[in-house]
């Protein structure tokens, strides 16, 4: 055969290669790129079925469905309790593959709070953790959170919080927790009590950020209490009522030498007289605080029930 | 007797030294670690328990394989390649020649499992990750799991093709691994059909979940000296009743 | 001959096998029956597929029969120890590729229980015999197919038994290596050893073969010293002359019946082995140069002609 054939050859295959590269690099170009996560569309396989099939690889196999849990709470912050779904079943899968982890079960105590059914789901984690780590404080605790924070249930959250006392590495404040939580007073010093822990644990800047949010509003609820005293003062001293908050200050001798602070982080708002009810309100707010009647309980609440009632709607 | 079953063990063992597939697969167990490392860091707690799950796991994927993959052809090929002819002549019976291969195997695997879990510990001291009992215990369940694997690809290398070895081997070792929870699963059912069956399946086909120790290993849990010696004693009935049904097929088998 | 100690003996030997998954069952052993004697070199010869092979790996506990009996020095060949005895040479052997020479005829050592202290002399003596001294540290994998029959060889006699079993020993050899192999075996032979060689190479045969039997479609046809089957009828002798007169000729041809054949200025005659002294002396003082003169033996191929031609026609018969 002529060179020249033979060359001619050479540039058909070189020729047919590129073609094939082009071929595949377009098809893949069109692949979806977006995670199953951002879809929606992550199916998590049943927690007995992977059980069954783990072939002995148990610890493995929770561990990369724990890296898949991450990947949910990672993919989209502000989406997370959306999946919340997703989460429980892949933290559910996680915990029955291998119910000796620690972590896993907290870290889905702390996100799944979207609704009362999802706190309950949190819930039984939690339980499961208990019982395969007894001797741990911190499942007790979050689930005495739970208890107390979500759904408003103070003597179940007390029992729950008291036998995390003693565990190792408990916090001291436990005790004198449960005496307040049983004699159903101090809800506020309890509540943050409670956070000031959960703030603490928080590995999550969005998670921290609603807690410190919780916080603020009970402190801020702390010091609308501290100016009713005063108000109380100025009463005893002047005879009469204050007409504005500011009154506090005013006079020869005044309550107070200044006003603290209306809102913990921003500027620009103060401390009004409500004139429905005739109680000092911080602008911000615009209502006093009740502990589970906060701003950040009564958003939450009106989530939950527009969310349960669409689930009904979405049933019948 | 001995000495003629060492020495094929020890030929066995030789053959595979001077087979590459197994530097192969060691060598992908070893990546298949530090894959697991690099995995882990996605997880911002327990990394280093991941890392040692997931190299834990590679040892058992990987001397799987090769109990399975090399275990199939070692009575089949020798009988395809006519080496049998040779050896067969000499005072050596059939049972000192399949325990003569079958041992080798077991050897070489698990010198494989004792260098992979050298490195194994080599990265746990690196990580500072914790080593204890637990792992001994499971790697050594796991050498148990290995030998029975090894025994079933003989048993089936001794009368089929690697083909089909491989296909029943692997299958044994699926089924063998989930015999419990199906017997559990069974135990519930309405059907006393499906009853008996899960629980007949779980006494005869291996209980190879007996010999999982993979999440005490893990979280270190205490591993009590039963849960060693019984899952053991259990290997070596088992692996000594298969190997005497293949010692049976085998001295059937007409060499034509 | 006969008082010779039967070293193997076989008695009715049937082997059926299934060729397929059903129930048809193929004999290719029809009840045969011979005996090799002490210090013989024994050849079984007959076609590809007569059954040369089954027999031999009946004999070596290969494969099982169906019924009959086999024993080797006075033990059942489904015995084990007595194989500390016998070697065995397979057709076209197969070893461990992945050892050296040395290493495999020390790995046979130990399998046919040479003891320690004798094994690596034994290994040596070997290697030298078969002419592997050089390759002795090569692996198996980088021998030639002749190399791979000379360590077959070195591997039956590693243990120096008394009875040596060759399937097709001098097949896929050169003419040098067929020779090597020959001269082994008629050494082994003076050595004291008894020899079984399947073969159908029956020059080789003729050569070193004591006594054979010829095997056709799982019979055995003919059983007996080789000097019995070729010294059967009468003896010829074969001359060529040249310048040998046309009136000679024709008086050979009618005074002692002998068979003429020209090939150009030679002839070449066929006669009876007594007359040829007298054929000779009329031929020379006739002014005839004498070429050769050779004695004409029934050659071992006419009769396994013969032997495999009977056969078929029975078969047809059937």
């Amino acid at each position: 055969m002529h060179s020249a054939d033979w060359r001619k050859r050479g540039y058909l295959r070189v020729g047919l290669l590129l073609i094939a590269i082009a071929t595949t690099g377009f098809a893949h170009s069109r692949f979806e790129t977006r995670s199953r996560v951002e879809l929606g569309q992550l199916q998590v396989p049943s927690a007995d079925y992977v059980k069954l099939w783990s072939l002995g690889f148990d610890a493995a196999v929770a561990d990369y469905f724990w890296l898949r849990a991450i990947g949910v709470v990672g993919a989209e912050q502000g989406a997370v309790e959306e999946q919340g779904e997703v989460l429980a079943d892949l933290i559910d899968l996680v915990t029955t593959v291998d119910p000796w982890v620690s972590h896993p079960y907290r870290f889905a105590a702390v996100w799944l709070t979207r609704d009362r059914g999802m706190v309950e789901r949190g819930n039984r984690l939690l339980e499961r953790a208990i019982s395969y780590h007894p001797l741990d404080w911190r499942n007790r605790y979050h689930l005495g959170f739970n208890h107390f924070y979500y759904l408003d249930e103070q003597l179940r959250a007390a029992d729950l919080l008291e036998g995390a006392i003693g565990l190792e590495g408990a916090p001291d404040y436990l005790a004198p927790l449960v005496a307040r939580l049983r004699s159903r007073e101090g809800g506020l010093q309890v509540a943050a009590a409670f956070l000031v822990q959960m703030i603490e644990s928080a590995e999550d800047e969005y998670k921290k950020a609603e807690y410190l949010k919780a916080l603020d509003e009970i402190q801020i609820e702390e010091r609308a209490r501290f100016l009713d005293e005063a108000r109380v003062e100025y009463w005893r001293r002047n005879g009469r009522d204050i007409e504005q908050v500011t009154d506090l200050l005013a006079g020869p001798n005044p309550v107070l030498q200044r006003l603290p602070r209306a809102q913990m982080h921003l500027d620009g708002f103060e401390w009004i007289l409500d004139p429905e009810t005739n109680q000092i309100v911080s602008s911000f707010y615009r209502i006093r605080y009740q502990l589970h009647e906060s701003e950040t309980d009564r958003q939450r609440k009106q989530e939950w029930r527009e969310r349960e009632a669409a689930a009904e709607a979405e049933g019948a | 007797m001995i000495g003629r079953i060492w020495a094929m063990a020890v030929n066995t063992a030789r053959e595979a030294v001077r087979n590459k597939l197994l530097y192969t697969l060691l060598f992908f167990a070893l990546i298949m670690m530090l894959f697991g490392t690099v995995l882990s860091a996605l997880s911002y707690v327990d990394r280093e328990r991941m890392v040692q799950d997931f190299a834990f796991s590679s040892i058992r994927l990987f001397s799987v394989a090769i109990a399975v993959f090399v275990g199939v052809g070692l009575i089949h090929k020798e009988v395809e390649r006519r080496t049998v002819y040779t050896i067969l002549s000499k005072p050596l019976s059939r049972a000192e020649f399949l325990i003569g291969k079958y041992t080798g195997l077991v050897l070489i695997i698990w010198l494989q499992v004792a260098i992979m879990a050298l490195f194994f510990a080599g990265v746990s001291l690196l990580l500072g990750a914790p080593l204890g009992f637990a792992h001994l215990a499971a790697l050594a369940l796991t050498a148990v799991e290995l030998a029975l694997v090894v025994a079933l690809a003989t048993l089936f290398s001794s009368f089929t093709t690697p083909l089909l070895s491989s296909f029943f081997s692997c299958g044994l070792w699926i089924a063998g691994h989930l015999t419990r929870d199906l017997r559990d699963h069974g135990a519930s059912s309405a059907s006393a059909l499906v009853r008996e069956g899960t629980t007949w399946m779980h006494r005869i086909l291996p209980d190879l979940e007996s010999f999982n120790l993979s999440l005490e290993a893990a979280h270190q849990l205490p591993v009590a000296a039963s849960d060693v010696w019984f899952p053991a004693l259990y290997g070596a009935g088992y692996v000594a009743a298969v190997l005497a049904f293949a010692v049976m097929i085998f001295e059937r088998r007409d060499f034509r | 001959m006969s008082d010779r100690a039967e070293i193997v003996r076989v008695d009715d030997l049937v082997k059926d096998v299934r060729p397929g998954f059903g129930l048809r069952v193929k004999r290719i052993l029809e009840g045969i029956s011979f005996r090799v004697r002490e210090r013989e070199i024994f050849g079984f010869i007959g076609p590809n597929g007569a059954g040369k092979t089954t027999t031999l790996k009946v004999l070596m506990g290969l494969i099982r029969a169906t019924s009959g009996r086999a024993s080797i020095l006075g033990h059942d060949v489904s015995e084990i120890s007595f194989r500390r005895q016998i070697g065995f040479l397979p057709e076209q052997p197969y070893f461990y590729d992945y050892l050296t020479g040395r290493e495999i005829l020390r790995f046979y050592s130990k399998l046919s229980g040479v003891r320690r202290e004798h094994r690596e002399r034994r290994v040596t003596e070997l290697l030298e015999l078969v002419g592997l001294t050089a390759a002795g540290n090569t692996r198996l994998r980088g021998y030639s197919k002749g190399m791979l029959q000379r360590i077959g060889v070195a591997q039956a006699l590693v243990h120096d038994p008394q009875v040596v079993f060759l399937d097709e020993p001098m097949s896929g050899l050169d003419p040098v290596g067929r020779k090597e192999v020959r001269d082994i075996i008629l050494r082994l032979r003076d050595e004291g050893k008894t020899i079984f060689m399947n073969t159908h190479i029956l020059s080789d045969v003729e050569m070193v073969c004591d006594r054979v039997a010829i095997i056709v479609n799982g019979r055995i046809r003919y059983e007996g010293a080789i000097d019995e089957f070729l010294d059967a009828g009468e003896p010829e002798a074969d001359l060529v002359f040249a310048n040998l007169p046309a009136e000679t000729a024709v008086q050979l041809e009618e005074s002692f019946g002998a068979r003429l054949r020209g090939h150009g200025d030679r002839i070449e005659l066929r006669i009876a082995e007594k007359d040829s002294s007298a054929a000779l002396r009329l031929a020379l003082d006739a002014g005839a140069v004498v070429i050769s003169a050779t004695p004409h033996r029934v050659s071992l191929e006419s009769i396994f002609l013969s032997a495999v031609n009977e056969a078929g026609a029975e078969g047809g018969a059937r």
